[in-house]
């Protein structure tokens, strides 16, 4: 009866339907000051209704010339810059840098120190995905998990400010080495954060798996096809999310991960449900690593001797390590000097973003919000 | 969960490494057919197969790497200043043969231009428009070249060596109470970028050149 009412509306063009309705596509500006972009990401979408018809997203507003700043800094002075890069996982990104210096000079960290530097990696992976589960609850309008997350997060930070000196920007790593050893009693305070965190995960999961709204918002949307997300250079938990079992501490293992199997995590699902599960997996597994760490922490040295100023001999390396978004990986060349001719940065975010226009077309804007949360962009690795 | 000690396992991912990168060494000399010519194959520091490749002949190894050696996943692309050319390094990986391999293309510095590679991997789409926004490097065939990071109205490709950036010069007094259509002639603006150029601050234009040691301050040249 409604649509027979509306059809027989006196309109001077003619009478209209509603499904024939005249209607204009429409810009939209999201960002770069939009609360669910994740940092200052501009997308220019065009709509169609409520539908999105095209996305072109604008980068760099966060551009620093990172590359530059390299180039103008000797290879120790160098790690303090890497950490401002993917600013959620800074010892992972300090562990890339130094990794890709000592693999151009040929040395060899001291197996302590490679323990060390894979707990405190995994720790943060932990912390993370942790930040990156409870913005993405914050994007969908829930409000508890961020809380929840938030404080298993602080209890990692307060470690590593005991640990490094500083809580957000650590610094702790050093090519043939790490800074300091463990402080007295910090193992059995990170053995019991992580049961802490164990069990504060099951709550969490709890809360949001098996959620009906969460569900029905994440399950289905945002999906990325095998094929497409190897073409587009994705990498970790959007590539695993999609089926493809690809994780640089099983494919080319590095440090301590020679010796300490990691199990991959998959969803074959694609979508950003998969995505947000292969994070929640991930923590469960870097907690086992981390455990595993603990109970074999070698005895010996932290840091190879070698000199202060490094000159690495003319030559070129690529290191890649997995970050918690995707390969992490430096490509270095040196010229015989202190400082590196050239550092450039392979950053898992820049490549996990391009993939966005082809996953917005077609949905409705509430679905974006979904779709942006569950690529993880740090805007720092984007703009570098 | 206790764990062999090192040596045994760490070995023998060497050896794996080892037998793997003779099996790619085997599979890129297969291109001599393709190219007419000996590849030339080289390893980096940390064992990295590294094969330099002819700008004439980039898409057809890409093709053949994609096609026949199954590299699926383009990891990075690097533009390089090396004084007297430029080059652009590709890193690719192949899944199942978990391999990693660098290509390296010289490139001209008069005339910077490369195919580009979007038709083999899609996702060096916005690898190749960063490239070309820091080095100034043409990616021809590429569906949308335009600047990435920076402004679009941005002058010069800062990765170069070449690239000096002006330090910001202090106006002498307020823009706005310059006469407006002063301020947009030509003889105003050349007249504040050539008093820039001018007078470099010391520091600034110190870490800027390549190798330099930390300055402090401009010091004239004597300590």
């Amino acid at each position: 009866m409604a649509t027979e009412s509306r059809q027989s509306i006196e309109h001077p063009l003619g009478p209209i339907s509603p499904e024939g309705i005249k209607s204009q596509e429409m810009f939209l500006n999201m960002g770069p000051q939009h609360p669910s972009t994740h940092g200052v990401l501009r997308l220019v979408l065009t709509l169609e209704g409520e539908t999105i018809v095209s996305c072109t997203p604008v980068l760099g507003y966060l551009h620093r010339g990172m590359e530059k700043i390299f180039e103008n800094r000797t290879y120790m002075q160098g790690i303090r810059y890497t950490d401002n890069t993917d600013y959620l996982s800074p010892m992972l990104c300090e562990i890339a840098y130094a990794g890709a210096v000592e693999q151009m000079m040929g040395l060899e960290p001291p197996r302590r120190a490679q323990y060390m530097r894979l707990l405190v990696g995994e720790m943060q992976r932990i912390g993370s995905h942790l930040l990156a589960i409870g913005t993405y609850m914050l994007d969908l309008g829930a409000v508890t998990p961020v809380l929840w997350t938030f404080r298993d997060r602080e209890g990692m930070m307060s470690l590593f400010e005991s640990l490094a000196g500083s809580r957000f920007t650590n610094n702790y790593i050093r090519v043939g080495g790490v800074l300091h050893d463990f402080p007295r009693g910090w193992l059995a305070e990170c053995l019991a954060w992580l049961d802490t965190t164990e069990k504060n995960m099951r709550e969490l999961e709890e809360l949001i798996t098996g959620n009906e709204v969460f569900l029905a918002r994440t399950q289905g949307v945002g999906y990325v096809d095998p094929q497409q997300a190897l073409a587009y250079g994705l990498t970790g938990p959007m590539l695993r999310g999609s089926g493809v079992s690809f994780d640089l501490r099983v494919d080319q293992p590095y440090m301590a991960y020679r010796e300490v199997p990691v199990n991959v995590q998959v969803r074959q699902e694609g979508d950003c449900f998969a995505r947000y599960h292969v994070r929640v997996q991930e923590i469960h597994e870097s907690i086992r690593l981390c455990r595993v760490a603990i109970e074999n922490m070698p005895p010996g040295a932290i840091s190879a001797h070698g000199p202060i100023a490094l000159r690495p001999v003319r030559g070129e390396t690529y290191f890649a390590i997995e970050n918690s978004r995707g390969e992490y990986g430096f490509y270095m060349l040196s010229d015989g000097s202190e400082y590196p001719w050239r550092a450039k940065m392979r950053s898992p975010s820049f490549s996990n973003l391009q993939i966005l226009p082809l996953l917005l077309s077609g949905y409705r804007i509430s679905d974006a919000i979904a779709i942006i949360g569950s690529i993880d962009i740090i805007l720092g690795c984007v703009d570098r | 969960m206790a764990i062999q000690p090192s040596p045994q396992n760490q070995l023998r991912g060497a050896r794996a490494r080892k037998d793997g990168q003779a099996e790619l060494w085997r599979d890129l000399t297969a291109l001599e057919h393709l190219l007419g010519q000996q590849p030339m194959i080289s390893t980096t520091r940390g064992d990295i197969v590294s094969m330099d490749v002819e700008p004439v002949h980039l898409l057809t190894v890409c093709r053949f790497l994609y096609h026949q050696l199954g590299f699926n996943l383009l990891s990075s692309i690097s533009g390089l200043d090396m004084l007297d050319h430029l080059e652009v390094v590709y890193h690719v990986r192949a899944l199942s043969r978990k391999q990693l391999l660098q290509l390296r293309v010289r490139v001209d510095t008069q005339r910077p231009e490369v195919e580009s590679l979007v038709s083999v991997w899609p996702g060096a789409n916005w690898l190749e428009r960063e490239t070309y926004d820091l080095f100034g490097i043409r990616f021809r065939g590429h569906p949308d070249l335009r600047r990435i990071l920076l402004d679009d109205d941005f002058e010069g490709y800062p990765l170069l060596k070449s690239f000096q950036a002006l330090p910001p010069v202090v106006k002498d007094r307020a823009t706005t109470q310059i006469d407006p259509n002063f301020a947009i002639s030509e003889r105003f603006q050349t007249r504040h970028y050539e008093q820039g150029a001018a007078t470099r601050v010391g520091q600034g234009k110190e870490e800027r050149l390549h190798p330099g040691t930390p300055t402090f301050g401009d010091t004239q040249g004597e300590l």
